[in-house]
């Protein structure tokens, strides 16, 4: 099982909340390792999301839901 | 913020989804490699990526030398597109806004266009203008046009706008193959864009590899029998929403997205007319002298005698307001949509 987070794309203040932008798999897709699962955004910074391993993907968030970096969004066993 | 006031669509197990931007980046980046005559010009589309992420990681992939990030001078790099792609390159030049297309059109209209015809069709322009379209976001009256008509208006380009993923990347594949100056209009509000818009189907399947879709072709994005609606763009998914609210009441709209305005499909709206006999047209651009009228001309001019009932819903001969609620009362949205198709029914 592996978790993948939101990327932490504001160094300087990794406390501050982003948004799932795009969730471009559904839950319960299978996806290869390296492959694109989602956008996210921090302020006006966008972000995009690939899967570490290959599995079967359970989405952790919603989109448009606003998450804190570095927090859990996607988990893949 | 939205562009469709709809809900997100259930989530189509399997397969591979990308947005319209990322299906378009997909297209051009296969091309570039499959062929070292491509290469990208225009302004920000560099390390930004395309203020409409048109191009978001290319020149990370292809380097400064195919992807050429310009100043503001469209005259300048357009008419260098167009040089080059008379000596066997294949440009692909990014104009921003449909809209800035004034300050550069000698070189769209009396070159790009009319270097071909000139020649005696000794020398080719195999460039393709991209260029961003449409409103429904607050941006004014000089960022929110889509225009096509006036291209159109213009002979010796082809016009391609697609309306889906699958699209952006077929037609954009045959655009850069084709040897003839395609523009290639892509609307704001359908290409999936994070801080934008949020239509369901601007993220969908898109088939992976080389995939092509023919310029000229429309598509019947929705099979009907009681009325023809003939659109493109992002007019395409608010047709598609209003068909869905009908449809429980038993009227069955068929939605023919036309993909090309040049060439334009007449046979395929044709065959769709002839078949329901009631003609809506929707259409983001302005209403008078352009596509709607075409295509109602198109099909009188065909038969007469084809149509019971004919309404075109575009935009009034106005600017596009910047305030939300002017514009979306200019705007082809899903209201007037609605009350224009339940006006040719019987």
């Amino acid at each position: 099982m592996t978790d993948v987070v939101f990327p932490v794309l504001d160094q300087t203040k990794p406390e501050t909340e982003g948004v799932l932008a795009t969730w471009f798999v559904a839950d319960g897709d299978t996806v290869a390792s390296g492959q694109l699962l989602g956008e996210v955004q921090v302020d006006k910074v966008d972000a995009e999301v690939t899967a570490p391993v290959a599995g079967t993907v359970s989405l952790l968030v919603s989109e448009d839901e606003a998450v804190v970096q570095g927090a859990p969004i996607a988990r893949i066993e | 913020m939205t562009l469709t006031d709809t809900e997100q669509a259930p989530q189509a197990k399997g397969g591979r989804r990308l947005s319209t931007s990322k299906a378009m980046v997909e297209a051009i980046a296969q091309e570039m490699e499959r062929d070292e005559s491509v290469f990208y010009l225009g302004e920000d589309v560099g390390a930004y990526g395309g203020i409409f992420s048109s191009t978001t990681g290319l020149l990370e992939q292809f380097g400064p030398k195919r992807i050429i990030d310009t100043p503001i001078s469209e005259t300048g790099f357009i008419g260098l597109a167009v040089g080059a792609a008379t000596e066997g390159m294949r440009p692909i030049a990014e104009l921003m806004f449909a809209d800035f297309m004034g300050v550069c059109l000698d070189q769209i209209y009396n070159h790009m266009a009319k270097i071909g015809y000139f020649s005696g069709g000794r020398v080719k322009v195999p460039m393709v203008l991209t260029t961003a379209v449409g409103g429904g976001y607050s941006d004014g009256g000089q960022h929110s046009q889509t225009l096509w008509g006036t291209f159109a208006h213009l002979p010796g380009m082809k016009v391609v706008v697609p309306s889906n993923p699958a699209d952006a990347k077929g037609l954009m594949t045959s655009a850069i193959r084709d040897d003839s100056p395609v523009v290639y209009m892509f609307h704001k509000g359908i290409m999936g864009l994070p801080w934008m818009a949020k239509n369901r189907r601007s993220i969908d399947l898109v088939p992976e590899g080389e995939y092509t879709v023919p310029i000229g072709k429309a598509a019947v994005a929705r099979a009907g029998t009681d009325v023809t609606v003939v659109t493109l763009s992002l007019s395409v998914h608010h047709v598609l929403d209003v068909a869905d609210t009908l449809a429980g009441e038993g009227i069955d709209v068929e939605v023919l997205d036309l993909r090309s305005v040049v060439p334009l499909d007449r046979e395929a709206i044709l065959a769709s007319v002839a078949k329901t006999r009631r003609l809506v047209v929707v259409d983001e651009d302005y209403l008078s002298f352009g596509l709607s009228g075409e295509v109602v001309a198109g099909v009188v001019e065909a038969d007469p005698t084809l149509l019971t009932a004919v309404r075109r819903v575009a935009v009034p001969d106005v600017p596009i307001p910047y305030a939300r609620s002017l514009e979306y009362a200019v705007l082809p949205r899903h209201d007037r949509i609605e009350a224009a198709i339940r006006s040719v029914l019987p």
